[in-house]
Formats: C-alpha cells, structure tokens, sequence
C-alpha cells in the first residue's frame, strides 16, 4: 500500500471501526441492557427485507421512542410515521438475525444518504445496532423463529447502468406541441380552388396540404412545386424494387446492374411555406452519379405527385437530417404563411426552425418526380456556404454542416480484415491555403473520417489514388472539434457553380504542403511531419521484399515455370527487375517531442546509412548496429499510430502524400 | 422492490466528487461509507487509485473504455457504458455469484473519475476496438 495514500487511511480507519465494534457488542452483552446514551439513537421497526450483494436492505419505520417502554398492544404502526431504508453489512446482519417487525436500535456513528429522486432516506454504517426484544413474548419468538429457516429474498442489481457521477440536468427541452411553419387547422378549409386539382396541370404550393389530404378525391392527381435544396445519397434500407423512373435517366441505356444497389437517391426539397420534405427516389448501385445529379438538379424547381408518406420524424429523432434543415435556415427569401392570399406580407423573419419533416418515397410504376432543368435556379435554393478550413476550426457549435474545399493528402483506410471494405473507416487528411498560410494556432493539417463510406464514391477514391486532388466537401459535419462526413455529405471532385464564398481566401495552394511538426500536442490519428536522430533499432522488424516495377504490387510469387523468375499476379507478367522495398522500425530522439520515444516504421525514403543497416541486418553475417546510431532522418512524413504515456512513447509509420 | 445499491452507490461517489472537488480531500465517513457498501474491493480500489492505475481509452470518435493496471502487473479493461471488468473477480463474485456490485478496478474507475486521477490516453479506432475485443495487439 502506498505511504500516506487513501488505502493506507481506509485500512487505519477500518481497523479503528472494527475495534470499536467489538468493543461495543462486549460492552451489550456484558451489561445485558439498553446503553442509556439515547442521544443520536435511531429507533426503527423492519416492515421489509430483503438482500443486495451481500447487504442487507430493510425497508423500516423510524419509531419515536422505544417500543419496550410501551405494551405490545400501544406498539401499533402510525401512519405517520417516517420511512427509512436501512442497509446492514453481512457481517452485522448475521449478528442480528432480525426479521420482519423486529425493532432494532441502530447507536451512531451512522450515516445517512439522500438520493436523489428518492423519498426515502437511506441508513448505512450500522455496525452499531442491537436488536430490541419486546420483553414480553421474547422468548417464545426465539424459540418459534429459531426453528424456521428465513428466506430472504435476493435482489440482483442490473450491470446495464452505469453511474453518472455528474449532476446531469434532467429537464430535457420538450417542447409541448410541434411548432409548424404552417399553421395546420386553417389550412383544410382554404376554399382556394387550387387546393383539388381538377385538371391535372394545376400545382400546388403546400407540403402540408398534400401531406394532409392524403386520400382525398384528386389526390393522387395533385402536384406539388418544391424547390431542390439538396440531393445526396443515403443508404438503401429495403430490399430493392425496380422503379420506372419520371425523369429521362442520365445514361441513354436503361442501368442494369448486377451489383445489388446499396444507396438511394434522395432530395431535400422546400415549398413556398419553407416547409421541408426529405424525398427518396430510385435506388442506385453506387455513389458516382451523385456529381451529375447535383449539378442538374439542386436549386431547380420540381413537381411532386402522388408521393407515399413514409414517416413524419422529428428533431430528436433524425438529427443528421435536421443539422442539415438548420443549415438552410432561415430561408432566404420571404416565404408565404398559410391561411392568407398571395399578395399579402410574407414573414421571413422570427420564424422558428422546424421541428418536423416528412419523409416521402415513390410509389412504384408511376411518374412523381418531374425536375424543371431548363428553368432558372430558384430564389429559395440556399447554395452551400464555403468556408476556409482555419474559419470551420474555429467556429462554435455543434454538429453543425460545413462545407469547405480542400486538397486531400492522405487516406487512410481501417485495416481490420474482418469489416467488409465498403463498411471501413476511411480517414482523408485535408489542407487548404488558410491553413497552410498561417503560422501556429491552428493545425496544418484537419483529418476528416468518414462514417458513411458510401459517401467516398469510388470515383473520388480512384481520382485520389492517382494524384492529390482537391475535393469540395458539401455538407460535412462539424462539432466537437471534429470534421466527420456522414449521410448527406456528399463529396464531389468539383465545386459546384454556385456556391457563396462568404469571404474565404480559397485561393489555390502554392508551394509544397507542409505538415505540423511532431511535437507534444501531437494525437493519434494524424500525420505529421517528424525528423531526429537515431538512437535505437528494432532489429527484428528488419525486412525487405520485391515490388513488380510495373505495378507496385508487393506480393509477387515464384514463377512457376522457373523457379528462379518472380511473377506479378495483377499484370501476369514475369517480373524482369523488381523494385526492392525495405522496411525497418527505428527509434529516434526528436528534439520537437524530446520526453517521448519515437518509434517510426520507415519503408519509403530510406537514407542510405537506414539502407546499409537494413541489408546487414538482412544478411546472415552480423554487424555492429552502432554504425547507424546518430544518424540524422528527417523531415519523414508519418501517420501516427498510437501515443501512449505509460510508457511515453509515439509510433509512427512513414507516409507518402498523393 | 427495485433495487437500492446501484442508487446508493452512485451518490456516495457522487459525494466523494463534490467533497474531491471543493476541498481536495475525501473525509473519513465517505471513506468508510466506500468500505460499508463495497466490502474489501473498497480498500483495493484506493490503492489502484493511489498508485494511478487506472487509464482512460478516447478514440477520435468519441468512445472510450477504461484500463487498469491490477496489482499482478495485467491490465484490464472496463467498459465506459455499462458495468462490465475483463478480471476473473468480476466473472464470479459479481456475474456468477452476484455477491459484489462491482469488481475494485471498476470501483477504481469511479474514484479515479471521482478524482480526476484517470491517465488519459488516445488512441486510433482499430487499437480501441482491438482492446474492446480483447485481441492480441502487435505492438506494445
């Protein structure tokens, strides 16, 4: 045990209790009657028992005074008396024996708990209690009870909580009924004509209404103008069903995929009361046309017929959906209030942000969507607000969409073998010239996961693989000082046409990028940039092995014609001269980060002294390792592993940039 | 009849935070109250805290567990969300035989949070999900 530390103080305390305790019990048998000492005594009856982890918990009524001082028959339980839940170790449980309308003396010190939300008070500590005998009938009660065994019943406590040690403020913010951006009653007894299409080419303005008369005569005929705010991919729930589409597909050939399609084309859509729906349209195999359907739709208006609803959801119940509704709040143009003509005041001002939306899908084999591409762009389409990377680090606010544009440096993809590769983590490290440009304060480099790996279409992967790319990022998330891409970002390899800049220096990178230096705010999960001395190596991670020089492949076999020739699978070719690449772990001393140890996984940009170690070290003759140690490495590009502090230790593995 | 430990243990440690936290100093009858209600592990437990054995796992997204370092040198892992030990204690005097509420590395856990004694430590999602599933990890 530690000197001076709290376990030494408890074993000192505990030992000092379990003395006087015994000391006590002596000192009742011994005198054979109630210690006259009443102060601080509480004096309870057991109504209840029952038993918890070894302890034994009887729910009890505090008595006034001792009930051996009264008859039996005065002994009657008022009503009024207090309640109290008292806990016996198992120690001084055994000691007591008591039962249900035993009444017990419980001397202090004892102590009292209130919990919260509880009315009862709860009595601990009790070592210090004694079991009163109503003189009277004493004896013929031991002798009953002392035969019959007593069940107590055991209470197993739930492992599924866990305790919250802060006072968390119970009141959730509810609100008492849904604010509506339209007022609903009034609207149903609008006698505007348009309100029932008799003709099918009479449009309606209203979500609500159509929403509502769901059902109606003429419903089905009934169109409604939105207004494209956004279109995005979410993941496909259901089973596909092939749908006839309303509008011209964007590929002359009618797509049919073998692939079994896994996201859904979905749209945000406003009318003319600000009212927002979430449409789900066609299911699509992958993410890649996302690009093209955003730039041909998004702003533009579109009917809406006949649609199913499939949900009404609220703020709590679809919070990615609503940080996205709360980006393009408020509206930019005034929007109608229902219940009034056309030509009257529009509010834009002082409207409350929703607190509902609808979500609605095709119905099969029917036109429903009919975008306006040829029209102008909306007045009500919000583009999405760009902002540099250094203004999106330093806004508050919680998970709240963002959109930037920034050159990819990295990815980096969870490698765990058992998570299929479309459900993989993948890491973008990002840059861009209002990080780049500025010296201290923020990070050079912001890493962006992403939780939605359908949102990484595989033409973005295979741009990205070829070269660093700048990537416009619509709709990511931020909060809690991370940036996280999740459903409804969409990536898109270039920027949309309208976009507001909102002031931000998005100027082109000029210059190599640089990486933060290692130092000692450096995290897991980041790159930097790191250079030292060597001080050690990790000899058995010594390792090199050919790459086909055509391909990069790492795995080549032995040909199987000849033996001595290697052979690439992925070109199935003979390779005539592999490309050797080395791998080894070293340890260095970083004068950035000098109380940690630096472990890096260098493999690419090997110095020729790391060079010369590696093949010794490969080779069956043994050399001295000394040789290498004190040679200088750097400025090495590195991801960061892992950063400890029991040992303090950092482990890099040596990076290329696209 | 519910259950009444969970509830009282709670806000004992709740008070052991508060009295922590405004007189840097844990009195002697929330110490004894530690020992009432949670039995030996109670003595156990301080003496992970003192030595600070207990460590604190965040991953970028979020999600942490707890490690701590028992006193025959192996590391355990608790979870953060619900009362579970990777120690064979837990497996059976609270799993099996339910004769404790908690095992003294997650009574550990509550005091070193109690305290502001956790180690903290970040990691990558693979090493925390590596940990959380109890595999084999590569590198120390």
């Amino acid at each position: 045990l530690c000197r001076g530390g709290l376990a030494e103080r408890l074993c000192r305390l505990q030992n000092r209790e379990r003395a006087a305790v015994s000391f006590w019990r002596h000192q009742c048998i011994a005198d054979a009657k109630i210690p006259s000492d009443k102060s601080g005594v509480l004096i309870v009856k057991i109504l209840e028992m029952f038993e918890e982890c070894t302890i034994q918990v009887a729910m009890c009524q505090q008595l006034e005074q001792s009930p051996a001082s009264l008859s039996s028959e005065d002994a009657v339980i008022s009503a009024g008396e207090p309640m109290l839940k008292v806990l016996f170790a198992r120690e001084t449980a055994a000691h007591l024996k008591s039962r249900p309308q035993d009444v017990i003396h419980i001397y202090p010190p004892w102590q009292k708990l209130l919990l919260k939300n509880a009315d009862v008070p709860v009595i601990m500590n009790t070592y210090f209690s004694q079991k009163v005998l109503l003189s009277e009938h004493s004896e013929t009660r031991e002798k009953t009870h002392g035969l019959t065994k007593m069940f107590i019943r055991k209470n197993i406590p739930s492992l599924a909580q866990a305790f919250r040690l802060d006072d968390v403020d119970d009141e959730l913010h509810q609100e008492s009924s849904d604010n509506q951006v339209a007022c609903a009653p009034e609207v149903h007894n609008n006698c505007d004509s348009k309100q029932y299409p008799i003709a099918q080419s009479a449009v309606n303005d209203s979500l609500l209404e159509m929403v509502e008369s769901q059902g109606a005569v003429g419903w089905r005929e009934a169109r409604v103008q939105v207004v494209i705010q956004r279109v995005y991919c979410l993941p496909a729930r259901e089973g596909y069903r092939s749908h006839v589409q309303g509008n011209k597909p964007l590929c002359a050939t009618p797509i049919i995929n073998s692939d079994p399609p896994n996201v859904r084309l979905c749209l945000l859509v406003q009318d003319a009361y600000g009212m927002f729906s979430e449409v789900q349209l066609q299911f699509l195999s992958c993410a890649d046309d996302i690009e093209e359907y955003c730039r041909r739709w998004e702003g533009k208006f579109c009917c809406l017929a006949g649609m199913k609803i499939l949900q009404r959801t609220t703020r709590g119940r679809a919070l990615g959906l609503f940080s996205l509704i709360d980006s393009l709040w408020p509206p930019v143009v005034p929007v109608k209030v229902p219940g009034q003509s056309q030509d009257s005041e529009m509010m834009t001002t002082n409207l409350p942000p929703p607190s509902f939306c609808y979500i609605l899908t095709v119905q099969s084999g029917e036109i429903h969507v009919e975008v306006d591409e040829e029209e102008q762009i909306s007045n009500l389409y919000q583009p999405p607000a760009v902002h540099g990377l250094k203004e999106i680090l330093q806004m508050d606010g919680c998970n709240e969409r963002r959109s930037f544009w920034a050159q990819v440096l990295y990815l980096r993809v969870q490698t765990k073998h058992s998570v299929p590769i479309n459900q993989r983590e993948i890491c973008l490290f990002v840059t861009d010239s209002t990080l780049q440009n500025v010296v201290h304060i923020t990070p050079k480099v912001v890493a962006v996961s992403v939780t939605a790996s359908y949102v990484l279409s595989t033409e973005v992967t295979e741009a990205l693989s070829v070269a660093s790319r700048l990537v416009f990022f619509k709709d990511a998330l931020w909060g809690n000082g991370r940036i996280i891409c999740v459903e409804r970002t969409v990536l898109l390899l270039q920027k949309p046409l309208l976009c507001s800049a909102a002031g931000a220096d998005l100027s082109e990178l000029t210059g190599p990028v640089r990486l933060d230096e290692l130092d000692s705010t450096t995290q897991a999960n980041s790159i930097c940039a790191v250079r030292g001395t060597v001080v050690g190596v990790n000899e058995s991670t010594a390792f090199s092995w050919p790459t086909c020089d055509r391909c990069g492949n790492g795995k080549l076999e032995l040909c199987p014609q000849d033996r001595g020739l290697l052979y690439c699978n992925q070109c199935s070719a003979v390779v005539i001269s592999p490309v050797l690449k080395m791998q080894l772990e070293v340890f260095l001393s970083c004068p950035s980060r000098s109380e940690s140890m630096v472990k890096v996984k260098v493999w690419h940009e090997v110095s020729f002294g790391l060079f010369v170690l590696i093949n010794m070290l490969l080779s069956p003759q043994s050399y001295e390792v000394q040789s290498v140690l004190g040679k200088e490495v750097g400025l090495l590009n590195c991801y960061v592993h892992s950063v400890t502090s029991h040992p303090n230790c950092v482990g890099l593995e040596e990076i290329v940039l696209l | 009849m519910d259950s009444t430990l969970p509830a009282v243990a709670e806000e004992l440690l709740k008070e052991i935070k508060k009295a922590f936290q405004e007189t840097s100093h844990i009195p002697d009858d929330l110490l004894l109250g530690l020992k009432f209600i949670f039995g030996p592990s109670a003595v156990s437990a301080l003496d992970l805290v003192d030595h600070r054995s207990v460590t604190q796992v965040m991953s970028p997204s979020g999600r942490t567990a707890y490690q701590v370092l028992g006193s025959s040198g192996k590391l355990y892992t608790c979870y953060s969300s619900c009362h579970f030990c990777t120690c064979p204690a837990f497996g059976f005097a609270v799993l099996q035989k339910s004769e404790s509420l908690l095992c003294k590395h997650i009574l550990a856990v509550y005091l070193s949070q109690a305290m502001g004694a956790c180690q903290k430590l970040s990691v990558s999602e693979e090493q925390l999900t590596s940990i959380l599933l109890a595999e084999e990890e590569d590198e120390g």
